[in-house]
């Protein structure tokens, strides 16, 4: 298991857990991610910029601050999966 | 009027395209946009179609009826008051998984619905193809697919309108887990009848179970102690069962049907994805050509406006001096001419100074907007911001500052936490306006060269990110950090960009510029009865020694704060000369020390008007001190420098 702010580029992630605290939380259910989800890092924002992340369940990005994609855990999902 | 004909509501998630399918209804009376949550005030208007008459209202887009942040709190507040005869349920199809979360939100709640399944197109060209009639099914409600850009759906989206307004559709409530909903039964069943809302118990059981402990709640525990303890208990027992808390349990069951019901009546083809999409975002969010662009967007921006708009200028102000010789030569110079000379300033200054910058502004931004653009420039900036103490979520109010900063201030209820909303609301203020830009333009780039005007923005970003970073130093708790939906791009409709500009256009004709000519007459009848030297002896110690500024403008220092353009067009007035001969009464430096002064030296009426109403008194009456101060602080130093 590994934060969202740790993982690689480009691979096809378990949505673990949110960290969060609660209004965090549930801004993010309210956009579409939960647990289980697969999601995708799509781009690092330069100088510890924010995240692009891909929710390859719905089809939905998102730009996530540093400090959020700290608090999610994630898995490395086997791809095509 | 309204008692009669039937309430519909257009309720959707943001950039589900829900404006855009009510101005196709119901004219050009919404704005729409591709930023989440643009459409903030809720638009009636009522509308005959077909021959009946709909009272037809656009609530701003929300993810959830369960809202995180205020702009969606207002949208709640607004259903419930309306008591709509008809939902029309928005939903965004190509994904629809999310979507649906709402709609059963909205299945829950009860009111008669229909569903607008948007932009059926996209979701094709996405590879995914729903079958409406078998969500139809699953839902219980009727289903229309649309593409409201196109206008494609709209009539049979309107008999189904019709239909269920004749016939009352009845919902069927989506029901949960067992144990979930027998908890849900069990608090619903114990609510005092004057607490339900909406006429629905199970709705707003819920709602309880799963709200913030916000207010309400705390109301509750005050005026009814014994069911404050019974939701305790429910909430807990549905906790200790699922090991999660009460308000994801019931987000995870939605969620779960949400999925299952687009799983089941949709079908994805794999391999017919967008790629093209993805490649495009790759380059326009890429950590070194993404800044590139932008960079190169903003500098196209500030060229073309100024491409555009000198020349026109020019030819405007032409026949504009022609006709003021004209006049003053036919009516010599008493009264008459006073007057007829202010109308002329006014209706003048504002056709050929202020409508050649402010149009293609308008149109441009209305393009970056609709594209999708704004939020990729969050994700793009919220480093920046980050250290200015704010984050990307910023970056929209303050673009969209530079078209007008009313609409922006109104926007920082995008922003989850009030420490955000405060500081972008301090710094809007500073954002150079199309108001301000129209007075950099015509006086920096006019008199001092393009570079000057690109310099002085660049000076201006830079003053804002200062004042910032202080402002920061003095709100303590941590900013809550980026959450920001980036929409798929979409190809701007031009209908759109053009109907925006319209609306911006027209409120600007509406408002400022009665303010404009009315301000101009009074400046001349100041002029004429002697009163302007007055106020400006009053003013002289700041204007002339402060700033070294000639007396006669210490008076369009005071009609700035009515719109900022005036100080523009009342600076000509005042020094008595055309704007083409300028130069003959003031220095280039003072020309610099004048704009830079307008520019900050305090918020105009109607942001300061929209400060108070958004951020209290104390913040709006912070802001004209904070805008004084840095004005004259900066006025001087420019003064000292040059």
């Amino acid at each position: 298991m590994i934060k969202l702010a740790d993982a690689p580029r480009g691979r096809t992630l378990r949505l673990v857990d949110i960290q969060g605290g609660e209004g965090v939380r549930r801004r993010l259910f309210a956009l579409g991610f939960h647990k289980d989800d697969l999601i995708e890092v799509n781009s690092h924002g330069i100088l510890r910029g924010p995240l692009l992340i891909k929710n390859l369940t719905s089809d939905i990005s998102i730009a996530l601050g540093r400090s959020i994609a700290g608090k999610i855990l994630v898995d490395l999902a086997s791809d095509g999966q | 009027m309204g008692n009669e004909s039937p309430t519909v509501i257009f309720l959707g998630q943001p950039n589900s395209g829900k404006s855009t399918l009510f101005n196709a209804i119901a004219g050009p009376k919404a704005l729409t946009s591709n930023f989440p949550g643009t459409s903030y005030k809720h638009t009636h208007s009522e509308v005959n179609i077909e021959g009946r008459l709909l009272n037809v209202v656009d609530l701003p887009g929300t993810y959830s009826l369960s809202p995180s942040e205020p702009a969606e709190k207002v949208i709640l507040s607004h259903l419930f008051q309306e008591k709509p005869d008809l939902v029309i349920n928005v939903v965004d199809a190509s994904i629809l998984g999310r979507s649906l979360e709402l709609t059963l939100e909205l299945l829950e709640l009860g009111y008669p619905m229909i569903m607008a399944l948007n932009m059926v197109d996209l979701a094709e060209k996405k590879g995914i193809q729903v079958d409406p009639e078998n969500l139809e099914k699953r839902l219980g409600v009727r289903v229309v697919p649309t593409v409201a850009a196109h206008g494609r759906g709209l009539k049979a989206l309107l008999e189904a309108a019709f239909f269920c307004l004749d016939n009352r559709c009845p919902l069927i409530s989506p029901h949960w887990s067992g144990d979930v909903e027998e908890e849900v039964r069990r608090l619903a069943e114990r609510l005092p009848e004057e607490i339900i809302v909406a006429g629905n118990p199970r709705f707003t059981a819920i709602k309880l179970i799963e709200a913030e402990k916000t207010f309400c709640v705390e109301v509750l525990a005050e005026a009814d102690p014994g069911l404050k303890r019974d939701l305790d208990l429910i909430k807990k027992r549905i906790e200790d069962k699922r090991r999660a808390p009460a308000y994801e349990v019931i987000a995870a069951e939605r969620h779960h049907l949400a999925l299952k019901i687009s799983e089941e009546t949709s079908r994805v083809r794999r391999g017919k994805r967008r790629s093209w999409e993805r490649r495009v975002d790759d380059v326009i969010m890429h950590p070194v050509l993404g800044y590139l662009i932008l960079g190169l967007i903003f500098l196209a921006f500030f060229f073309l406006i100024f491409k555009i708009g000198g020349p026109l200028e020019g030819a405007l102000l032409g026949p504009l001096a022609r006709l003021r010789a004209f006049l003053s030569g036919w009516l010599g110079a008493g009264l008459l001419f006073h007057v007829a000379d202010g109308l002329l300033q006014g209706i003048g200054g504002g056709a050929a100074i202020v409508l050649p910058y402010f149009v293609p502004l308008l149109f441009f931004m209305a393009f970056l907007e609709d594209l999708g653009y704004l939020a990729r420039a969050g994700f793009l900036l919220d480093t920046f911001m980050h250290r200015i103490g704010l984050h990307g979520k910023s970056v929209s109010p303050f673009i969209l500052g530079f078209g007008c900063n009313v609409p922006a201030v109104l926007s920082t209820r995008v922003l989850e936490s009030r420490r955000d909303r405060t500081i972008t609301s301090l710094l809007i203020p500073f954002i150079p306006c199309s108001a301000r830009t129209t007075i950099i333009l015509a006086l920096v780039a006019f008199y001092l060269g393009p570079a000057w005007a690109l310099g002085f923005y660049l000076f201006n970003i830079l003053l804002v990110a200062v004042i910032g970073r202080i402002l920061s130093l003095f709100f303590k708790d941590p900013s809550p950090g980026l959450i920001l939906e980036i929409p798929s791009l979409k190809a701007p409709s031009p209908v759109n960009m053009a109907r925006k500009t319209y609306l911006q256009l027209k409120s600007f004709v509406k408002f400022a510029w009665p303010l404009l000519v009315g301000g101009s007459i009074v400046l001349s009848l100041l002029q004429f009865l002697g009163l302007d030297k007055v106020l400006n002896t009053a003013f002289s110690p700041l204007v002339v020694h402060g700033l070294g500024l000639p007396e006669p403008l210490g008076i369009t220092l005071v009609f700035g704060f009515l719109r900022k353009e005036l100080s523009l067009i009342m600076m000509l007035q005042a020094l008595g000369v055309e704007y083409k001969n300028l130069l003959t009464v003031v220095t280039r430096e003072q020309i610099l020390v004048f704009t830079v002064f307008v520019s900050f030296f305090i918020p105009c009426l109607s942001t300061f008007a929209i400060l108070w109403k958004e951020t209290g008194k104390k913040v709006a009456f912070l802001s004209v001190g904070l805008s004084v101060t840095v004005a004259v602080a900066v006025s001087l130093m420019v003064r000292l420098i040059f």
